[in-house]
């Protein structure tokens, strides 16, 4: 439902009722072809928010052009007919379907439901409120949203980074980081908003691509990318790319001379009074919750942060303080696209266990006739030529190329129609194959991309294989880009033609595969991330083995005290124990590890092994790695193991915890960040230690408020409402100092104790500190036995040990081998509400699986041609799935012989193979080698 | 007459073809004389196939994903 | 009910849509696709954020 927005809600968990308001479209969606008539004739011109205001749209547009759905909507405050009625209405004229409904009306909707999501999002802060930065007067001072549209093929420029001053290509941009964000003053906004600093250095390295020679600056207090990877590119971004870094923070923009140049004035990290001059300024704007969702919040009870997000526990970070509302992506706290894709993923598990019961209870499957078995009949082909309105019988001489069609042969009927889309063509067309006995179709229109799946609905209705079927592109790919060319467009047309009805003449029937669901999973690893996945499988009633190495439950949490929003882990961790002990659902393995693994997506077969050498053999229909993390011993790095006194951080929580007597007397702490972090042989950001350090140093702060605490540290990374810490400390007096890379602090110990020395920034020496007690953040490691687990199910891990995912930002807890997920610090170390968020996601990915008693499988696979294959084995290293296994068999003449087999459940119908055997020995079901080569021969032939 | 060379671009669904359909809702323009063909992954264009493009009068080919 | 059609609650609304849940999405403009929809690449591969 679109335009639509909540509100009120009434009721409880398990039972809401919303208000919704649809807000008129004004076009009816059933019949808008998207064909842009209406827009091209719009006499009004208004700014683009889609375009982040750096290009106008009209008053009736459609969001962007892949929009879905793909339908025009008109701006009812902009269109001048709807401001006064009578004038204009040009859109509703020139529509060739009729869509435009100037009489469309607000609908409202009473919608029960079970529970509810809330993915509001966020809204880019607005410079122009605070005025400091230009923004709004000085044209050339751009947000970071509107370099983005800048630099896309769909923007305003078409990709060509220019001034918007004067057009001229831009050659030296400042990024100024932290607008609307960590700053109380300007913005209201303590919080930092946790991507700015990657999507900077992103946009930095792009707009060099963009504009050869390009100079890049960022200004910036901590670079904060923490994530995945995030190190890696910052370096990248440094050494290869060539962006230049400057930590500082620029306090204005000025304009310089009239031509549209900026100065920038700072004060260096030397201390020193420093004036710049750039083109253009990028304000990389931080995220906050846009002002109507606040108010619906408050509305509906929702409990907010003081930065105006979802207030959330660690340990349930998708639900919201009201039972049954979830929460995901920006309004539960400012993050990046992977992190909100696994909390949406996490909100759907948590709706999962609530609403269990009911599940599959209100879906509905569709029935089809009979299919007809055409393989022994000649081809008689069907040709549907479309106009789409005037799309392309506006262009191409669609009568002439019906005409031809028919002369091609195989053909039996032609058909023109005005819509070939529309559902009374859809009938005429289900009448004709049945009448005429037609058993393959062509579709000359637009693109199978969108509208291949309903044509093949409509063979289906008409009981014939859905895959004897073929579109030709005659719209997007031939009326849409010779508009000017009629008459190559019609010949070009017929072509396509031609190529389509020689493709989908030898083409037979395909069936899709149905394979059957074991439907229960396998957890691997009993720390905090595979203890909550098991748990949310099992109350969402699926049967669950959780295997555990060492002989208790609990990981890495076991080691640590309370989460950053101070919840007590223990307690959490004992209770989660308890009821994976008790719960029928669960079998749990500990002192057990996976000796053997065969199967393939809904059908596991897991060997494991306990103590005692007893192996099980444990069906699965999904598999959850969540084999945790470890953390790194400093041993002979800042004194570690040699000098009393030091600690790492972990070591020093249960000290402090027991009442050691260094810590309950000391007076003196130094906390040094980075340690094994960031760093050559390991050069990721351990994500959590920022943090980590900083609430110590709270607690030893509000212990003893005379206590000296310092945190020398490379770039502090509290992240989010994290930040908030941050400035708490501060306030406390603690303090903290930044050094580099190449200037690492020195431990010594002499007469007096610990001496720390680092080098002063501010005071351009080096400072000693005498420290009593010296902490060192502990980088977090991968597992070593990942590597091991990522064989025996063939997935991959990455150069730091840490598993892969599919796709780093929309997969981020699928692997690329279907039916195996990823959660907690074996993806990559993380806090503990991460860790939860990523293992209910892979819960709920999991879900997905084992909710089906079957799965249907994409009918376009590899097909072996059992005659041609030698076995030569060439296609097995290329198949990016592994679905291909070279097998023995005892030939005709009774030899043993080779021959490639195909799991159809785990190819994609890619075709590598298809393009790699040298002996058609292998095909792809739908673009065989004869096929293709029929469509050049067809290409070719006149 | 002028030359019209022939020119066969081979585009995966994925990302080419999907481009192609976009540089028509853009309303972009391009020269009429090269014919797409859909496959499922750029990969499983056959050299065979190629050479035959080639032998059957095709100027050029592009292989795009 | 998912309200807001960007990365996130599209996420959730297929994942609860493929586990055989009826889900409805709200979403207040003319289209889903939120913020994401507006980003020219993305990292780490560059790819096109559609």
């Amino acid at each position: 439902m679109t335009l639509s927005e909540v509100t009120g809600v009434s009721g409880s968990e398990g039972n809401f009722t919303v208000s919704v308001k649809e807000h008129p479209r004004y076009v009816d969606t059933s019949k808008c072809i998207a064909c842009g008539e209406c827009a091209a004739k719009c006499p009004k011109k208004v700014d683009d928010t889609y375009n982040a205001s750096t290009k106008k749209r009209k008053a009736i547009f459609v969001k962007y052009s892949q929009a879905v759905p793909l339908k025009y909507q008109i701006d009812a405050d902009e269109c001048i007919y709807l401001q006064k009625p009578g004038k204009c209405g040009f859109c509703a004229k020139v529509c060739p379907a009729g869509a435009i409904n100037f009489e469309d009306t607000e609908k409202h909707h009473e919608i029960n439901v079970g529970s509810i999501i809330l993915a509001p999002g966020f809204q880019a802060f607005d410079p122009k409120d605070a005025g400091i930065w230009g923004y709004g007067t000085l044209p050339n001072v751009i947000t970071s949203m509107q370099l983005e549209r800048y630099c896309s093929a769909t923007g305003p420029t078409e990709g060509h980074l220019i001034r918007p001053s004067d057009g001229k290509p831009a050659r030296k941009i400042a990024f100024l980081q932290c607008v609307g964000s960590r700053d109380e003053n300007k913005c209201g906004n303590g919080y930092c908003s946790s991507v700015c600093c990657m999507y900077a250095i992103k946009e930095a390295v792009i707009a060099k691509d963009h504009v050869p020679g390009l100079q890049t600056t960022i200004f910036f207090m901590d670079m904060r990318t923490h994530g995945k990877d995030f190190d890696r590119y910052y370096q990248r971004a440094k050494t290869e790319s060539g962006v230049r870094f400057m930590r500082c923070r620029v306090h204005g923009v000025e304009p310089h001379g009239t031509d549209g140049d900026l100065r920038l004035h700072y004060i260096n990290e030397e201390g020193r009074q420093v004036e710049e001059y750039y083109d253009m300024v990028v304000l990389s704007v931080g995220l906050q919750t846009p002002k109507p969702v606040v108010r619906l919040a408050k509305d509906l009870g929702i409990q907010l942060t003081s930065g105006n997000f979802a207030a959330t526990s660690n340990f349930m970070p998708v639900l919201t303080s009201k039972p049954g509302i979830f929460t995901c992506g920006a309004f539960a706290g400012p993050k990046d696209i992977p992190q909100s894709v696994i909390e949406g993923s996490a909100a759907a598990a948590g709706v999962g266990n609530l609403l269990a019961m009911s599940r599959h209870t209100l879906t509905r499957d569709k029935t089809f006739p009979a299919e007809r078995d055409i393989s022994c009949e000649e081809p008689k082909i069907g040709v549907f030529v479309c106009h789409c309105g005037s799309n392309i019988a506006g262009v191409v001489d669609v009568s002439s190329v019906a005409d031809y069609a028919a002369t091609l042969p195989g053909v039996a009927h032609v058909e023109r129609n005005l819509f070939t889309c529309s559902q009374d063509t859809q009938d005429l067309m289900v009448n004709l194959i049945k009448e005429k006995g037609l058993n393959r179709v062509v579709v000359a229109a637009c693109t199978p991309r969108t509208h291949e799946p309903l044509f093949r609905e409509t063979l289906k209705a008409a009981g014939i294989n859905e895959y004897l079927f073929e579109m030709a592109n005659i719209r997007n790919q031939n009326s849409w880009v010779h508009a000017k060319e009629p008459a190559k467009a019609t010949a070009k047309a017929k072509d396509l033609i031609r190529m389509a009805v020689a493709k989908v003449s030898p083409q037979f029937a395909l069936h899709q595969l149905s394979v059957p669901v074991t439907r229960s999973a396998l957890v691997i690893g009993g720390g905090l991330a595979g203890m909550t996945a098991a748990l949310n499988l099992a109350d969402q009633g699926f049967p669950v083995h959780l295997v555990e190495k060492s002989d208790q439950l609990g990981g890495f949490a076991r080691m640590l005290d309370h989460t950053w929003k101070g919840d007590e882990i223990k307690p959490q961790l004992a209770n989660m124990s308890a009821r994976i002990e008790n719960h029928y659902n669960i079998t749990l393995h500990l002192q057990s590890e996976i000796k053997e693994v065969e199967g393939f997506v809904g059908n596991f077969r897991t060997t494991i092994q306990n103590k005692a050498g007893d192996k099980t053999v444990i069906e699965h229909g999904a598999g959850i790695v969540a084999t945790g993390g470890r953390r790194y011993r400093p041993l002979k790095e800042y004194g570690y193991g040699d000098i009393k006194g030091v600690f790492t951080g972990i070591e020093f929580d249960t000290l402090r915890k027991a009442g050691d007597i260094n810590v309950r007397e000391g007076k003196t702490f130094v906390f040094i960040q980075c340690v094994g972090s960031r760093q050559k042989d390991r050069p990721y950001c351990s994500k959590v230690c920022c943090t980590h350090s900083v609430q110590s140093a709270i607690r030893l702060k509000k212990e003893d408020a005379t206590r000296k605490v310092y945190i020398l540290y490379r770039d502090i990374r509290t992240y989010g409402e994290r930040e908030l810490l941050y400035k708490e400390a501060r306030q406390l007096g603690v303090i903290f100092i930044n050094y580099e890379l190449h200037g690492k602090p020195l431990v010594k110990h002499d007469m007096a104790g610990i001496q720390v020395e680092v080098w002063d920034h501010v005071l351009h020496r080096p400072l000693f500190i005498s420290a009593d007690v010296v902490i060192l953040a502990e980088a977090i490691l991968a597992n070593q036995d990942g590597k091991k687990i990522a064989q025996l199910f063939k997935i991959p891990v990455d150069s730091d040990g840490f598993f892969q995912e599919a796709h780093a930002k929309l997969r981020p807890v699928d692997f690329v081998t279907d039916g195996m997920f990823v959660a907690g610090l074996a993806h990559y170390p993380k806090p503990v509400e991460e860790s939860i968020a990523q293992a209910m996601a892979a819960s709920a990915r999991a879900a997905t699986l084992l909710s089906k008693e079957s799965i249907t499988l994409e009918a376009i696979k590899a097909t072996v041609v059992e005659d041609n294959c030698d076995g030569c084995a060439l296609c097995l290293d290329v198949c990016p799935f592994s679905a291909i296994s070279l097998m023995e068999y005892t030939n005709n003449e009774g030899k043993i012989s080779r021959r490639i087999e195909i799991n159809k459940a785990q190819c994609k119908g890619c075709g590598l193979c298809q393009g790699t055997c040298p002996k058609r020995g292998v095909f792809v079901a739908g673009f065989s080698l004869d096929q293709i080569n029929k469509q050049v021969a067809a290409a070719l032939a006149v | 007459m002028s030359y019209e060379p022939k020119i066969i671009a081979f585009c995966c669904n994925w990302c080419s073809y999907a481009a192609a359909d976009l540089a028509g809702i853009s309303r972009m323009e391009y020269p009429s004389n090269v014919r797409i063909i859909r496959v499922m992954c750029s990969g499983m264009v056959h050299p065979e196939t190629v050479v035959e493009a080639f032998n059957l009068g095709a100027d050029g080919i592009m292989v795009l994903g | 009910m998912v309200v807001g059609g960007g990365i996130a609650g599209m996420q959730s609304a297929l994942d609860l849509a493929n586990s055989g849940y009826y889900v409805y999405l709200l979403e207040r403009s003319g289209a889903i696709g939120g913020a994401m929809a507006q980003l020219d690449k993305t990292f780490p591969t560059n790819d096109c954020s559609m």
